[in-house]
């Protein structure tokens, strides 16, 4: 093994971030390396066969992403990527089953659907829903010299050219329940929207970011038409992992890095633990060095302290996780849980009960780490399922004889460190927790989940998934909180919010550390690309588009780096 | 209320329509379309990438790998290699050459301590790596035994370096021509005197105490072969095997994803989630392969890693093959065993109760559960007939070589495994129905020979049966991890018919190169290195690879006139 190796640029991580960022270097003609800790590429994208003929979905499930340029600009379908229309497609047909509350499905009235199709911008043609969503998460924050103004708020923008009657200047204040309130009619279907949008890492209750918030949620959902990609999202993932590959890319598993190295200043390379595969080696870029893991280890443990601005980590540390971190079930049973009267035929997964945002509120009461254990009863405790029906009906998930699976359940739960207990405090009471959601869920419309019935339950505890990802903090989705505080301009802190960071060579590719955050939607990277082509250091083909709403700034020359 | 979004016809569709990504087309073309990928075809896939090639390699499961498999069976945060763990070809593998994987991060660990046996007295026996090291060992129980071993392990080793290893990557020719060439020289001639024993008569005639012949017949059997069977060629290969495994670090799957990178990087495609249900053929040739979801990717040549009843009779169709290849396929035997697999997670390292070599715990494998040669062969007797009567078998602690395996730091995951039948009693719902009883009787045994540990420390446990196996990979029929019994009349030339054991078959463009086909399974790469070479050199592409000298030696000393 030859003891140096060179690239152009080094990722650290080889998550979505990471490995769509090496596709889009790669395809841009750069040398690239990617290091992964685990053995397995693919980050929170994972699907694994526990039991021999069932399939679970340790952590994400659903195609958010659906409006990435990355689709069209790595031209994904060339390297094997699948998803099939099914029944679930049509969001507004799967709307019109209702919601789903403790008393059974709560219509949709005209005005719910009217005012939905108004803010997703399905009124107008052409449709602007694909623009909407694009302005919101596919471009980089403006540069601190720009003051954000309710002008180039790029979906402000974009709300004023295609549908200027949902335009006001008060939607900046707003949280997603206010923006609601504004268009919609029946409680539940708002209070579903809320809880959507929380459980995918924004929420209703924040102000500032309800058109953020409620477009993560139901909006990227139905541009996905609320669908599993074809072997799930590792599969999606290696259609990217194979795109970068496929350009020259390296990606390397079982290769943790322990440092990224300095040298005056200028980040020049990294250092890898002395178990990776390939031994403690050096691996220098010649470029840039791309953390794509959390903020908060990449100056603490990477980088080490001494070379960060003891404000600038301060505040780092200080980033609010809160928001929920993600306890996952999943049941493998005899017989298929399927809604029962007056939910049944209606209720294909999603959020239960959505009676009222008093229940919303009680939940997120708990999970903000106030009280710290579930308080709430198990009739009213809050729960998302992902039943067999989102799935492709190509991609069987249980080819046993006997069984069905319903993976994940997903319920939120402080995220450890905010536990007063401790952050395994809620692992020692998986036992409690899992009686609790099965408490909740038979209550509700899944009566035949019971001992009965269940032949296997796996469950899978924040504090568990930040041994499995340990870029993924908290155990979340998204890591670092959408509130307005940590939004945008401002994710995670200011100076960081443009993917620089104040060492030289240094850039940050993480979702729980960078807008617009997780979910796989490939816009980390692509925002991340109008930075570092402003910096000089790539010069992607005539295949690259910026976003329309993106604000250059004079790039920063980077320093003289020593070779 | 209405049901549907009326307004659907005022532009959603159209709305749609613009956001709707653009997914792989169904149809496609390519030069060779690879079905499986398993090791072999990711070998002959990754071959003709680089050669130049356009290839599909189409895999049913969601991950490639086939037995290249490292799964989160305790989920969460702990794995286990669910099919090849030891692998023991690696050191004459042409494909660490060919693909520098050695330079690429493939990593393996070869401990020393390699198979050890522990007895009920807490004495124990244990092959090493080193010679001497076993010499020591079996001096323990016999000194005739060990100076016997001495002479016999060097003349193993040879026909193990001179012939075996590299008749692997060679096509096969017929077996009166083989018996004739090997005669050639002196060590050809003992190989084919040790081929009239059966593996129970060679262990026995060449060692005297119990205790080494408990061990030696169970590592020449544990893979396969029937112990009273004569015509076993690959019992040497059986006793190299056992002193020389190696553990793939960060799993087994980690080979499967190097190949599956020279694929990709190569030009190829990889589609998971791809089951094929036919290949085309058209006037005697294959033309393609169709896929589950109605995917037609046309080829000018397909080459499929399955077992022949699903590659002849189900995916060509009966129709399209000779009565006789049919009736072959028809009348294949799949393994006459499989292997059952308990899977645990524990806090700490497994430490085993022995009084006489602590090196035992380091051992990549330990046997447990017979005290002679009686056992055994008692024990394959009753496996061979679909019974259970005894229970027996290897462990491994995963985690000792590779603590990738685990998320949480300090955990291990270790398995023991038995060779076992399909039909359990008749019947393959009795492995079901008696799950929790079999494990409960694995389990007192392995604990008994654990120092301090009782069923409290292990904080996790799963266990696959034979059936699972098939489950997990359904071309394994009958749990049959090789795709087809190791006897006289599906080996070598016969493997897995004498029209296609060369790789090439009788229809046109399409070619076998699976465990199935000569010389058979346990990632020896050779069913992929044969099928790469013939693919190429029929298609005119470049055959960019050496030759490694231990092949051509073979080649220039036995096979030419």
């Amino acid at each position: 093994m030859p003891k140096d190796e060179r690239y152009d640029f080094v990722i650290v991580g080889g998550g979505p971030n990471g490995v769509t960022l090496a596709a889009y270097l790669a395809k841009s003609g750069a040398s690239v390396c990617v290091l992964e800790e685990r053995p397995e590429a693919g980050g929170a994208c994972e699907n694994t066969e526990p039991i021999a003929g069932v399939k679970i979905n340790p952590h994400a499930i659903m195609l958010y992403g659906a409006p990435a340029p990355g689709f069209e600009q790595l031209e994904l379908w060339k390297y094997g990527w699948r998803i099939d229309e099914n029944e679930m497609g049509d969001l507004m047909a799967d709307a019109s089953r209702g919601v789903a509350c403790s008393f059974g499905m709560s219509p949709l009235t005209e005005k719910d659907q009217l005012g939905f199709a108004k803010m997703a911008g399905l009124l107008t043609q052409p449709t602007f829903t694909k623009e909407l969503l694009r302005s919101v998460f596919w471009c980089p924050p403006h540069p601190p010299e720009v003051e954000v103004t309710i002008d180039n708020i790029p979906y402000m923008q974009v709300y004023k050219k295609y549908q200027p009657d949902v335009w006001t200047e008060e939607m900046l204040d707003m949280d997603m329940f206010d923006l609601m309130d504004e268009h919609l009619e029946s409680e539940p279907w708002k209070v579903q929207q809320a809880v959507v949008a929380w459980y995918s890492g924004a929420a209703g209750h924040w102000k500032g970011v309800a058109v953020p918030a409620w477009a993560c949620a139901i909006t990227l959902l139905i541009c996905g038409r609320m669908r599993v990609p074809r072997g799930g999202m590792h599969d999606y993932f290696h259609a990217v992992m194979r795109c970068a590959l496929a350009h020259g890319a390296v990606v390397r598993t079982c290769c943790p890095v322990d440092e990224i190295i300095l040298n005056d200043g200028v980040a020049v390379g990294v250092r890898l633990r002395d178990n990776a595969t390939v031994g403690e080696k050096k691996i220098w870029a010649k470029k840039a060095v791309i953390s794509g893991v959390d903020v908060r280890q990449t100056f603490n443990k990477l980088v080490g302290p001494s070379h960060v601005d003891r404000g600038l980590l301060q505040r780092v540390n200080d980033i609010s996780l809160k928001g929920g971190s993600i306890f996952n079930f999943h049941f493998y049973t005899r017989e298929r849980l399927e809604a029962r009267k007056p939910w049944a035929g209606k209720f294909l997964g999603g959020g239960y009960p959505q009676d009222s945002r008093e229940i919303y509120y009680d939940h997120v009461a708990d999970v903000d780490g106030r009280k710290g254990n579930p308080t709430v009863p198990p009739e009213r405790a809050l729960w998302l399922s992902t039943p067999y029906v989102r799935f492709e009906p190509t991609d069987r998930q249980v080819t046993r004889p006997e069984g069905h699976i319903m993976s994940p359940v997903y319920f939120l739960v402080p995220p450890p460190e905010y536990h007063v207990d401790g952050p395994d405090a809620i692992n020692k009471i998986k036992d409690q927790i899992t009686q609790y959601i099965i408490k909740a869920m038979s209550s509700g419309p899944y009566e035949n989940l019971n001992s009965d019935n269940i032949i296997h339950v796996w469950t899978n505890s924040p504090y568990d998934s930040e041994f499995r990802n340990t870029g993924l903090i908290g155990g979340t989705w998204c890591g670092t909180r959408h509130c307005r505080d940590q939004w945008a301009e401002k994710r995670p802190v200011p100076e960081l919010a443009r993917y620089r960071t104040p060492i030289d060579g240094l850039y940050l590719c993480n979702q729980t550390s960078c807008h617009p955050g997780g979910l796989f939607l490939q816009a980390i990277p692509y925002n991340l690309m109008h930075i570092l082509i402003e910096d000089g250091l790539v010069e992607p083909g005539p295949w690259w588009y910026s976003s329309p709403y993106y604000i250059p700034q004079q790039g920063k020359k980077s320093a003289k780096r020593p070779q | 209320m209405k049901t549907r979004f009326e307004y659907k016809n005022q532009g959603m569709e159209s709305g749609y329509g613009t956001i709707v990504h653009p997914v792989m087309p169904n149809k496609l073309e390519c030069d060779v379309a690879v079905i499986g990928a398993g090791p072999n075809g990711l070998m002959t896939a990754a071959y003709l990438a680089k050669a130049g090639l356009k290839v599909v390699l189409l895999e049913r499961r969601g991950e490639i790998g086939g037995g290249l498999a490292t799964e989160e069976v305790l989920y969460p945060c702990h794995y286990a290699n669910t099919h090849a763990i030891y692998h023991m070809m690696v050191d004459y593998l042409p494909m660490m050459n060919d693909f520098n994987f050695n330079e690429r991060g493939l990593l393996w660990m070869y401990p020393n301590a390699q198979t050890g046996m522990i007895f009920k007295d807490r004495r124990s026996l244990l092959l090493s790596r080193m010679q001497d090291c076993t010499y020591d060992s079996i001096l323990k129980w016999s000194e005739e035994d060990a100076n016997k071993f001495a002479d016999w392990i060097r003349v193993i080793n040879r026909m193990m370096d001179e012939i075996l290893a590299p008749g692997t990557y060679v096509p096969p020719i017929p077996s009166l021509d083989l018996v004739v060439k090997t005669q050639k020289t002196k060590l050809g001639q003992q190989f084919l005197e040790m081929m009239e024993k059966s593996p129970y008569e060679s262990v026995t005639e060449t060692f005297k105490h119990p205790k080494v012949r408990a061990l030696f017949l169970y590592v020449a059997c544990m893979w396969g072969l029937d112990p009273t069977e004569t015509g076993a060629f690959l019992f040497p290969l059986m006793m190299w095997i056992s002193m020389h495994k190696r553990q793939c670090y960060g799993g087994s799957h980690k080979m499967a994803s190097l190949f599956g990178k020279d694929v990709v990087t190569n030009g190829g495609l990889i589609l998971e989630n791809a089951e094929v249900v036919k290949i085309h053929t058209e006037d005697g040739k294959a033309t393609g392969v169709e896929l589950f979801d109605g995917t037609v990717i046309k080829a000018k040549a397909v080459a499929s890693t399955l077992d022949p009843q699903s590659t002849f009779v189900r995916l060509v169709g009966e129709s399209k093959i000779t009565p006789t290849l049919a009736e072959r396929c028809k009348t294949w035997k799949f393994d006459k065993w499989s292997l059952w697999t308990i899977h645990i997670a524990t806090e700490r390292p497994l430490e085993y109760e022995v009084v006489d070599d602590a090196r035992v715990n380091e051992a990549l494998m330990n046997v447990m559960g017979f005290e002679n040669e009686d056992d055994v062969l008692k024990f394959f007797t009753g496996v061979r007939a679909g019974k259970l009567d005894h229970i027996g078998g290897h462990a491994t602690c995963e985690t000792l070589y590779d603590p990738t395996l685990v998320d949480i730091p300090g955990h291990h995951v270790s398995k023991f495994q038995f060779p076992a039948p399909y039909d359990l009693d008749g019947n393959k719902d009795n492995w079901e129905k008696r799950k929790k009883d079999i494990e409960r009787k694995v389990l007192d045994l392995w604990l008994s020979h654990l120092k301090g540990f009782s069923g409290k420390d292990i904080i996790a446990h799963s266990s696959e049966s034979p059936v699972d196996i098939e489950r997990r990979i359904p071309c394994m029929v009958r749990g049959a991890i090789k795709h087809g019994d190791y006897n006289i009349l599906q080996m070598g030339y016969n493997r897995p018919d004498e029209t296609c054991s060369t790789t090439r078959t009788p229809i046109a463009g399409l070619y076998v190169c699976g465990a199935s086909t000569y010389p058979g399974g346990m990632v020896t790469g050779g069913p992929a290195y044969i099928a790469s070479t013939a693919i190429a050199e029929d298609m005119g592409a470049k055959r960019w690879w050496k030759t490694p000298g231990f092949i051509t030696k073979y080649v220039d000393t036995y096979l030419r006139d």
